[in-house]
């Protein structure tokens, strides 16, 4: 098991360290969220949203930013392996759910590092007021779980097509509106303070992302292996 | 087979003319809907019956066929997605017919158009991925993978999503308000007609997989 884990953080720490020498995948995360707040601030702004629909049209706003910024650079993890001919080495060198919990922990901080710059920015620019800033937090994390849960499986699915970059969206975004649904109820909760609303929908996320990640433990061998 | 088969064409001819009669004719409108509206249940509630039943079918036979790799899984996984988005498009046309005589719009959005446009979005996904993929064997793997975990999130939005918002839509499986239960003659008919819509869909499958094992046959006589 402690073998298996090495594996797999070896794994991730290849593709960080070859991630931070380009910074393509962070970079295209980081401006297309930056360019899509900046569009989202300048055309609505602090004050233009009336008082009792902020907390959920904020909410919405700030998914479909860290939703689509996902979509437009998670798809690397795998492209990246195929095009640059590395793929049928690292299928040598390692297991294939070593290569799946390597490649998952990889989306997962990028995913963090994006949340990380972007949420604060975001709360800031919108004056988006939190009643439950831990609770907050907690959907947070379990969101960008799922997102690279699903987002992994998808990326490995598509690197081995023809077309890969519209596929990614195509295939992630049906798989993804669910969990989407219940991030903005939950993200709405957390900023009104309606504690029964945020339990029932973090119960339906942790849920969500839980068979996803079982599904996909189980279908990616069959998926890496050519 | 083919004695039996036209045999049953024509069974199934009548029978759905039967239906058609019935739910348009011979039925009288159910009490507390608008007009005629209430007739279009006996069509409505087959096709989403249909298209599930297809994507069930789709599901398992992608499953076969991740464990036993034979082509034939695959037909059956790839003609069954078709149909259901077919009979997904027309479940969805006839609720949101429904939806504007009864509630006076279209489409708002209501949680089961949600779920059902996630499911054509899901499909429709499948389909675009197959078509992305050259490799027959790869096509076939990679499409039941992805089929497997898209039914993955059917649950959640069959049963979950409806019931965190309100929704219009009378309920699917459980009906616990009697005033809203069907007359046993409105129920004939409508387990007729879904009977009539099986016997449809189990053959518009027959002639696909015969459709997609020629196409398979032609490939390995030109390879």
């Amino acid at each position: 098991m402690s073998r298996w884990l090495a594996e797999a953080l070896a794994v991730a720490a290849k593709d960080l360290r070859a991630e931070f020498r380009t910074r393509v995948a962070l970079n295209s995360l980081v401006l297309f969220a930056l360019t899509t707040l900046a569009a989202v601030s300048y055309t609505i702004g602090p004050y233009r949203l009336s008082t009792e629909d902020r907390p959920f049209l904020l909410s919405v706003l700030l998914w479909i930013v860290i939703f689509f910024a996902a979509l437009a650079g998670l798809d690397r993890s795998f492209v990246k392996e195929e095009e640059s001919h590395t793929a049928p080495l690292l299928r040598l060198a390692a297991a294939p759910t070593v290569v799946w919990a390597g490649k998952l922990l990889y989306n997962l901080v990028l995913i963090m590092v994006l949340m990380a710059l972007l949420v604060p920015l975001f709360c800031v620019l919108m004056g988006f007021e939190i009643a439950m800033p831990w609770r907050f937090a907690a959907v947070l994390a379990a969101g960008g779980f799922g997102l690279a849960v699903t987002t992994t499986i998808i990326a490995a699915i598509i690197a081995q097509a023809l077309t890969r970059g519209a596929l990614f969206s195509v295939l992630s975004l049906p798989l993804l509106l669910p969990l989407l649904i219940f991030l903005i109820q939950g993200t709405t909760a957390v900023a009104t303070g309606d504690l029964d609303t945020y339990r029932e929908s973090l119960r339906a996320i942790l849920s969500m992302t839980g068979a996803m990640t079982i599904f996909s433990a189980f279908l990616f061998p069959v998926v890496w292996r050519d | 087979m083919n004695r039996v088969g036209m045999t049953l064409k024509w069974f199934l001819f009548v029978w759905m003319a039967g239906v058609i009669w019935a739910a348009f004719l011979w039925i009288p409108s159910a009490q507390g809907f608008k007009g005629e509206s209430s007739r279009i249940v006996f069509f409505h509630v087959p096709t989403a019956w249909v298209a599930t039943l297809a994507f069930l079918v789709s599901c398992i036979a992608s499953g076969l066929y991740l464990w036993r790799r034979e082509p034939k899984y695959d037909f059956a996984a790839a003609v069954s997605a078709g149909l259901g988005l077919l009979y997904a498009v027309l479940a969805t046309v006839t609720g949101a017919v429904f939806a504007k005589i009864m509630w006076g719009a279209y489409w708002n959005w209501d949680p089961r158009q949600t779920s059902i446009t996630i499911l054509l979005l899901i499909y429709a996904a499948y389909l675009a991925l197959r078509s992305a993929v050259d490799d027959p064997e790869k096509r076939a793997t990679l499409a039941a993978v992805y089929s497997i975990l898209a039914f993955v999130t059917v649950p959640f939005l069959m049963f979950i999503v409806p019931r965190i918002y309100f929704s219009l839509h009378p309920d699917v499986m459980t009906n616990a308000d009697p005033d809203n239960s069907l007359d046993s003659a409105h129920l004939r008919v409508l387990l007729a007609s879904l009977a009539g819509f099986t016997g449809l869909s189990v053959w518009l499958y027959s002639i696909g997989t015969r459709i997609e094992e020629i196409r398979h046959r032609r490939r390995q006589e030109v390879l």
